[in-house]
């Protein structure tokens, strides 16, 4: 008789679990809220620069990224989008991309964003950034002399 | 059981293989990257002419012209920045690679069968860009790559489906060489033309 009980209430809570797998996960409401990392990234990820004239910016922007070895694979310069890839050499297997976007400020400056996936994984480390932006400094120095 | 202990050895080694192939390339750092290479000043004189021109459209419709003389299909084409690519595909078969098939199915008595490269996409990135602040110099970059598409192989009783993928950047200066000598003949001809 008990073993019958037991093995009744095993089974009504197996269906409930059971059950319980069956509705969907409500998406949590801090997905979209704003948090301290994403600001301290985006913020390594741009950059202003003294430049005025977008195209010029961007032709700047195009110029370092080749110079980095990347591939410009898009461009749309109304909206001042690059997108650009490269392989991780010396390894063919890995593959590197990045889209920059360039928006003229008020102020006669230009800011610049780039924001780099290594195998679909967004890039968090800050040093990355600062390495492009000074291959980017550089390429806008030459392209405005 | 010495057949077993055959069969064990020849996995451990098909399995040990990959592994010490794997070896011979670092993972780079995404750092890295990022840094402008020793090599970067050397493959940038390799895919850069200067052109005395200041019609950049002109150069850019005889860039578009020369790659498809060269069989390429331009697939994007932005004007303002002077940018284009364009890809062409072919095959990919070399009778060496075959012969390796054949010889690595004998040594390995019918074990291991290599997959070949059968096809491939190359590519060209190109961008055009002005000097100096007149835009009477104007300068263009190719960058070539290929993509690389494999057939079918065996390894042991394990098949190897076909269409692994393999890419690489193209330093080989010939080739960068060959289109510049056609784009130069192609600004020269077009102004010509009507």
């Amino acid at each position: 008789m008990i073993v019958k009980y037991v093995l009744g209430c095993a089974a009504m809570l197996a269906g409930a679990s059971m059950l319980y797998g069956c509705t969907a996960p409500q998406p949590r409401q801090e997905l979209f809220t704003p948090t301290d990392a994403q600001m301290k990234i985006r913020s390594a990820q741009s950059r202003t620069f003294e430049v005025k004239d977008r195209a010029v910016a961007m032709r700047g922007v195009i110029a370092a990224l080749q110079d980095l070895g990347f591939i410009i694979e898009r461009a749309n310069e109304p909206l001042g989008l690059v997108t650009a890839a490269r392989f991780a050499e010396p390894n063919y297997y890995d593959v590197l991309g990045v889209t920059v976007t360039v928006r003229p400020q008020d102020d006669d400056k230009t800011m610049i964003r780039a924001n780099a996936i290594y195998n679909n994984k967004p890039i968090e480390d800050p040093k990355v950034y600062q390495n492009f932006f000074a291959s980017l400094e550089r390429s806008l120095f030459i392209t405005k002399n | 059981m010495p057949k077993l202990d055959r069969v064990i050895r020849f996995r451990l080694l098909a399995c040990a293989l990959p592994l010490l192939l794997s070896g011979c390339v670092e993972a780079t750092q995404p750092a890295e990257l990022f840094q402008l290479s020793p090599e970067s000043t050397q493959n940038r004189s390799m895919q850069t002419r200067m052109f005395e021109t200041s019609n950049d459209k002109e150069l850019l419709s005889a860039s578009a012209a020369s790659l498809q003389d060269l069989g390429f299909q331009i697939e994007e084409s932005v004007r303002e920045v002077g940018f284009l690519r364009a890809t062409k595909e072919r095959s990919a078969r070399e009778y060496g690679q075959y012969i390796g098939r054949f010889f690595v199915f004998l040594l390995s008595l019918g074990h291991g069968l290599m997959p070949v490269d059968l096809h491939q996409k190359i590519a060209a990135a190109l961008v055009t860009r002005p000097l100096n602040e007149a835009g009477t110099r104007q300068e263009v970059r190719i960058m070539f790559y290929r993509v690389i598409w494999k057939g079918d192989g065996q390894s042991d009783r394990t098949y190897i489906p076909p269409g692994g993928q393999m890419m690489e950047m193209i330093r080989d200066p010939e080739i960068y060489q060959q289109f510049f000598a056609k784009l130069s003949k192609a600004v020269f001809l077009e102004p010509h033309t009507i």
